[in-house]
């Protein structure tokens, strides 16, 4: 059991996800596997300078061991920025299929021909 | 710090942000003059950030009131000082150029200020987890720009525009990440300053290959340039979106390749391989820039290979080399956004961007023509012009006759491309009426224009003023080069007239394009190969 530590599974879940981007050709897809690598970088980021008996750095508790509290705020911006980035993804996905019913990354420019 | 100094750095940053919403706000025909007004005015702060850093070598604000190397630090020292002049004063011709431009209107203008200021955080910032914020916000509003007319094309570029980005930042955050883990800090200089007590530099090979991967795609490094010409040649967007991409945007890359390699530089050096690298960009760049018609998409691309000549001349080991790379990261500011501009008038008046459609540009549209002209013979490093003082620098900044007939290689592609491009100002055009051009649109361009003259005639002056750096130009040498220009430029135009017009397997290898799925799987290709170099040569 000791092989399992939150690193090793963080970095399996972001290249998971990098999995998923290099092999779907679904949109939508694609954004899913996106936050899927993201979290991955989230855990990896909680699991820096933590241990299981580690405490919240939080009170006045003395002689404990207290998380590391510069990732956790760090990581609240970058899941905030995440899920921004998410919104915007799945607006410009939902404007291009409504607009013009594509939801594969499939069309070349070649495709299109140049026109004007 | 330097005592008693104001911390006013940040409205550098915050400054382009607040007079964008305000524009947002307020009626377009207040908002422009207050504009152009705001951005006056910054460019004389950036003047007086600059000179306050000439004088004392770096200008730091630490937020917080947190000790230096754990607080987050915005910093100016003096490449940034002159990136962030080099901003405020192109951004001014942009806004002078759009002045007039239907799409110039609150929504836009809000966006691209709120990029300005983004810009400038880029090039400020002094932590890692800041960088990171500012490419991430970056990616969205120039995602947005980039689609702004919102034409089908558009969107699709800018689509695979914002997801490649954005999964490269994820890397850059991967990597912050492990370079946390081992120093438990995030400050560029203090991590750079414990980076030369590790003992062994396979500690940080991963944070390496994910942050250099991150920063070769932004600079569009071989493999990786696949979204560039996407978004920066698209065709329906403003032709500010995609100068300001080419011409500033781009350059963020190479200042953050800059810092990030120094910050590495005390246990790993891997300037012959981003050496190599940037060699292999510049040829493949003007390779596929040749096999363009789309004038917009000829730009980008050879855009490509200009950027490869900046990573050649960053990692060619010199000081004069690495001043020479600096210097052409300005000119190519200057002239690509010239160019970039001056083509969206051209392709306004004519109505196609074909290059094989547009003729007689010289009778038709004659202001515009001659701009056009200087920025060419800027780019293609004419004597007198900027590009051929960059060239001459970064040209002596080895002595291996190997690199020197690279470079000449690298050149007469930028000029064969450019002979490309300059075949639209002969021949005759349909319609022989002179076109009238907007005034203000041309004012801006001819700014930028005549700029990169100015700074090829003071380019010795110049490199003095803004890197400290004494040029010495042998005017033998110099002169002996504007004749090998000469010969060059009569040998492309052979090269071009009967060899590649008729070749149809250029016009297929510029239209070589990866997938989605394909930029994504190369990117991955390219942290492996990264990692494999690491273990074995360092």
């Amino acid at each position: 059991m000791e092989a399992i530590r939150v690193e090793v599974v963080s970095i399996i879940i972001f290249f998971i996800g990098l999995y998923g981007l290099m092999t779907n050709k679904n949109i939508l897809k694609t954004i899913m596997s996106l936050s899927i690598m993201q979290s991955g970088i989230y855990l990896f980021f909680i699991s820096i300078n933590n241990t299981p008996e580690s405490v919240p750095p939080i009170g006045s508790e003395e002689n404990a061991v207290f998380a590391d509290p510069v990732p956790q705020a760090l990581m609240i911006t970058a899941i905030v920025i995440g899920i921004g980035v998410t919104a915007i993804g799945l607006t410009m996905f939902m404007h291009y299929k409504q607009k013009h019913n594509i939801t594969h990354w499939t069309r070349k420019r070649s495709d299109e021909g140049r026109k004007t | 710090m330097k005592g008693g100094k104001p911390n006013v750095l940040f409205l550098l940053i915050l400054v382009p942000v607040i007079i964008g919403l305000l524009s947002y706000v307020i009626p377009n025909r207040f908002a422009k003059p207050i504009l152009i007004l705001s951005q006056f005015l910054l460019c004389i702060f950036s003047f007086i950030v600059f000179f306050s850093v000439k004088e004392n070598s770096i200008y730091l604000t630490n937020i917080g009131g947190w000790p230096d190397g754990y607080s987050i630090s915005l910093l100016a020292d003096e490449t940034s000082a002159v990136m962030i002049l080099a901003v405020a004063l192109i951004y001014f011709a942009f806004l002078i150029y759009a002045y007039h431009q239907p799409y110039f209107e609150s929504q836009f203008m809000f966006l691209f200020l709120v990029l300005e200021g983004l810009l400038m955080g880029l090039f400020l910032s002094g932590d890692l987890f800041t960088i990171f914020i500012f490419l991430e916000v970056s990616t969205v509003v120039v995602s947005i720009l980039i689609m702004y007319n919102k034409e089908k094309q558009a969107i699709y570029d800018g689509m695979i525009y914002f997801f490649v980005n954005v999964i490269g930042t994820a890397f850059l955050l991967f990597g912050i990440g492990f370079l946390y883990r081992t120093f438990g800090i995030l400050d560029i200089r203090a991590i750079t300053e414990m980076m030369t007590f590790l003992n062994d530099p396979s500690a940080v090979f991963i944070p390496f290959a994910l942050m250099m991967t991150t920063l070769s795609l932004k600079t569009a490094a071989t493999p990786l340039f696949s979204w560039l010409p996407k978004a920066h040649g698209t065709p329906s967007a403003p032709p500010v979106v995609s100068a300001v991409l080419s011409g500033l945007y781009i350059k963020s890359g190479v200042y953050l390749f800059i810092r990030f390699s120094e910050m590495y530089a005390p246990i790993i050096n891997m300037n012959h391989f981003f050496f190599i690298l940037g060699a292999l960009t510049a040829i493949v760049g003007f390779v596929m820039a040749i096999g363009q018609d789309d004038i917009k998409l000829l730009l980008a691309y050879s855009t490509v290979s200009q950027i490869g000549l900046i990573m050649m001349g960053i990692n060619i080991g010199t000081e004069i080399g690495y001043i020479g790379a600096l210097y052409h990261i300005l000119n190519h500011a200057l002239f690509k956004s010239t160019l970039f501009l001056t083509a969206g008038n051209i392709s306004e008046e004519y109505g196609t961007r074909n290059i094989a459609d547009i003729r007689g540009l010289f009778k038709r549209m004659p202001g515009v023509s001659w701009i056009t002209l200087f920025a060419i013979l800027g780019m293609t490093g004419a004597p007198l012009f900027n590009g051929s003082i960059s060239k001459y620098m970064i040209a002596h900044g080895t002595d291996l006759p190997s690199v020197t007939v690279l470079l000449y290689v690298v050149n007469m592609g930028t000029i064969t491309t450019y002979i490309k491009y300059s075949s639209m100002f002969f021949g005759k055009s349909k319609q022989a009426k002179k076109a009238t051009v907007d005034k203000c649109s041309m004012a801006g361009a001819s700014m930028l224009g005549l700029g990169s003259l100015l700074t090829g005639l003071f380019g010795v002056q110049l490199s003095e003023f803004l890197f400290n750096y004494h040029l010495l130009v042998d005017t033998a040498e110099y002169v002996q080069k504007g004749l090998i220009y000469l010969l060059m430029i009569s040998a492309a135009f052979l090269l071009y007239r009967y060899v590649i017009e008729r070749s149809k397997i250029l016009y297929k290898i510029g239209h070589i394009e990866l997938t989605f799925n394909g930029i994504v799987t190369s990117m991955v290709g390219y942290f492996i190969v990264l990692i494999l170099f690491l273990r074995l040569f360092i």
